[in-house]
């Protein structure tokens, strides 16, 4: 629950028009809360934007001039903000439309006028402490999907370690495996976007490539330990050990059709398939080898050459990453040999440490993924993970030069992310309907709105880049500018646009 | 004058805003309040102007005060008002004259309270 840091009391932003309605609620809540108030639409949006973890309630107002209750509504749910702040009506209107719509937005409670003392009392105690049993309840949830991952992780480890153990490698290959997988994954799509995957899917890709190697159960010790060089016989019988894991997998009576049994099969079965198509046991060619199989073999070749091996010493970093990107250890495909060269430096540091830290908030990570499928809002520690991006964000944004802005369509609006609005003469952070601001206006001319907008409308996912250069009106002066700003786009297969990102700077 | 007597001079509701009140202190302090809410003024400089979106906004917020001090003598016509003025409206002729008299009737009565 949140508070309000100098009293420590909870803070109810109240946004009414009418004075004499805010200094009754005041008055019938007592000074037991600490109040934010303001008359307008507008004004509520910029406390929700500049202090949003301290309102802990809004007690929202509908009929209001300039920005209306039901428009704060929306934006509230744009932004997720009604996922953690609970909003009551206060509201003449006896339209049970209006109260239907007002739900159907996400609000928790509907006061209506006139005031009852008792009831707006009791509406509001009740809906914050609903909300502080919420949250202690997803975090009791997340901390349960933390320990059952660990767990289960834990019993792949311990398996995998026996079949180290046996093979005499041991050491941290299974762990050392794990993190360079999921690094690349994570790096991947950078690189090529049709390879993307959520935090989700990498950490089981992660915890499936613990088993690639399960198959060397059933070499025999003789040759799996051998110090010298194989012959042409014991290398065949060492190179059946991918498919004997794959059908070691395949054979289990229950668990087969899982995902991460599933993942575990391919990773066991392909992860010497080599993508010039010489590699065993089917000699799959380029994208035929899931790119999960892919990722982990050259994880493990990476690894193989930086240990230390009863036939071999081990090679230094650099040296193996310069050997692999020469293809001096089998052929990899091209988009991977990219990514090594991305993550080749955070990859040495990472396996240096090999801390647990990171992992701890991929967990987090996954517990807000799972939470927000089920249309629940990540609490406690994932929830302060993004306040905390969003903090980092409003910081750099602060510290920029540029005025830096988002856009979103449904609902049409406009937040300016640093002191933007106040450099182009604009009252508040978040515009409504920016084609139709007087203030845009007077900022840059409706022409110049107009153009940029259709700018925006001719942006396609593959071309969303915009670029425009005119004078406008700013730091209290006429200056030119050039504005700069990415169109973003929905993840459907008929991707829409659903609004932009971007900045303005001065270039004189 | 005593809370009872000043709802009586107005047509106001005595017994349900004290149920909804819970104290006559509350209710006191409030209704002098409500000599200093500027919605009655804002609705008349709306209809001078022939701003419709302002006057609906300023008599709404007039009726939500009425609604909350339980003047339901005042109360009526704010709500004939509000409803005219919803539809965009501004021929508020009739009603508007009546809300002036009874405005003017309850304001005087709070002044009074004020004195005493």
């Amino acid at each position: 629950m949140t508070f309000n840091n100098s009293t420590g009391k909870k803070k109810i932003l109240i946004a009414d028009d009418s004075e004499f309605n805010r200094s009754l609620l005041i008055d019938i809540l007592g000074d037991g809360f600490a109040y934010s108030e303001v008359s307008d639409g507008a004004a509520a949006l910029d406390v929700l934007q500049n202090e949003n973890d301290e309102i802990s309630l809004v007690l929202l107002d509908i009929n209001m001039p300039r920005v209306n209750g039901f428009e704060v509504l929306e934006a509230m749910n744009v932004n997720h903000w009604i996922e953690d702040t609970p909003v009551i009506i206060i509201s003449a209107e006896q339209d049970s439309g209006f109260a239907e719509r007002a739900y159907s937005l996400g609000v928790t409670d509907y006061i209506s006028r006139p005031f009852d003392v008792y009831i707006v009392r009791r509406r509001v105690h009740n809906t914050l402490m609903l909300y502080e049993k919420q949250k202690k309840l997803l975090g009791l949830v997340e901390e349960q999907v933390y320990e059952l991952q660990k767990n289960s992780s834990m019993m792949i480890n311990i398996l995998s370690h026996i079949v180290e153990f046996q093979n005499e490698e041991s050491g941290p290959h299974i762990q050392h495996i794990r993190i360079i997988t999921e690094m690349f994954l994570k790096a991947l799509a950078e690189v090529d976007p049709r390879y993307f995957f959520t935090q989700e899917e990498i950490s089981l890709i992660g915890i499936a490539s613990a088993l690639h190697d399960i198959g060397k159960i059933s070499i025999p010790s003789a040759i799996l330990n051998k110090p010298g060089r194989l012959t042409p016989e014991e290398f065949a019988v060492m190179k059946t050990h991918s498919a004997i894991g794959a059908s070691m997998l395949e054979a289990l009576p229950i668990y087969k059709d899982e995902p991460l049994v599933k993942t575990a099969y391919k990773i066991c079965r392909w992860h010497h398939e080599r993508y010039d198509g010489r590699g065993y046991p089917d000699g799959l060619k380029g994208d035929e080898i899931p790119i999960e199989s892919q990722v982990v073999a050259l994880a493990d070749v990476y690894d193989a050459l930086t240990s230390e091996r009863v036939y071999k010493k081990a090679i230094p970093h650099d040296e193996a990453v310069r050997m692999i990107k020469n293809g001096e250890c089998g052929t990899f495909n091209p988009v991977l040999i990219k990514v090594l060269d991305k993550v080749a430096d955070a990859l040495y540091v990472k396996l240096q440490s090999a801390a647990s830290g990171e992992y701890d908030d991929d967990m987090r990570k996954i517990t807000a993924e799972i939470l927000q499928k089920n249309q629940i809002s990540p609490a406690g520690r994932a929830a302060s993970l993004f306040e905390k991006e969003r903090k980092k964000y409003m910081f750099f944004a602060a510290m920029s030069n540029e005025v830096m802005f988002e856009l979103n369509y449904k609902p049409y609006m406009l937040t300016f992310l640093n002191d933007g609005a106040k450099r182009l003469g604009v009252s508040q952070t978040i515009v409504t309907n920016p084609l139709k601001s007087e203030e845009l206006f007077s900022c840059c001319g409706e022409d110049k709105l107009k153009d940029i907008a259709r700018l925006f409308a001719e942006t396609t996912p593959k071309n969303p880049i915009i670029r425009y250069e005119g004078v406008i009106n700013i730091d209290g002066g006429a200056h030119p500018c050039k504005l700069v700003a990415q169109s973003l786009w929905s993840d459907e297969a008929v991707p829409t646009m659903t609004g932009a990102v971007g900045k303005i700077y001065r270039t004189d | 004058m005593t809370m009872k007597q000043f709802y009586e001079s107005i047509g106001g509701d005595y017994e349900g805003t004290l149920s909804r009140f819970l104290s006559e202190e509350r209710m006191k302090r409030f209704a002098l309040k409500f000599e200093s809410d500027p919605s009655f003024s804002e609705l008349c400089a709306a209809l001078g102007r022939g701003d419709a979106a302002e006057a609906f906004r300023a008599a709404h917020t007039l009726k939500g005060v009425c609604q909350n001090l339980g003047f339901d003598g005042l109360y009526a016509p704010v709500c004939r008002v509000t409803e005219i003025l919803r539809a965009g409206n501004l021929n508020v002729g009739a009603d508007m004259e009546e809300l002036r008299t009874v405005y003017g009737v309850t304001m005087s009565a709070v002044r009074k309270l004020k004195e005493d």
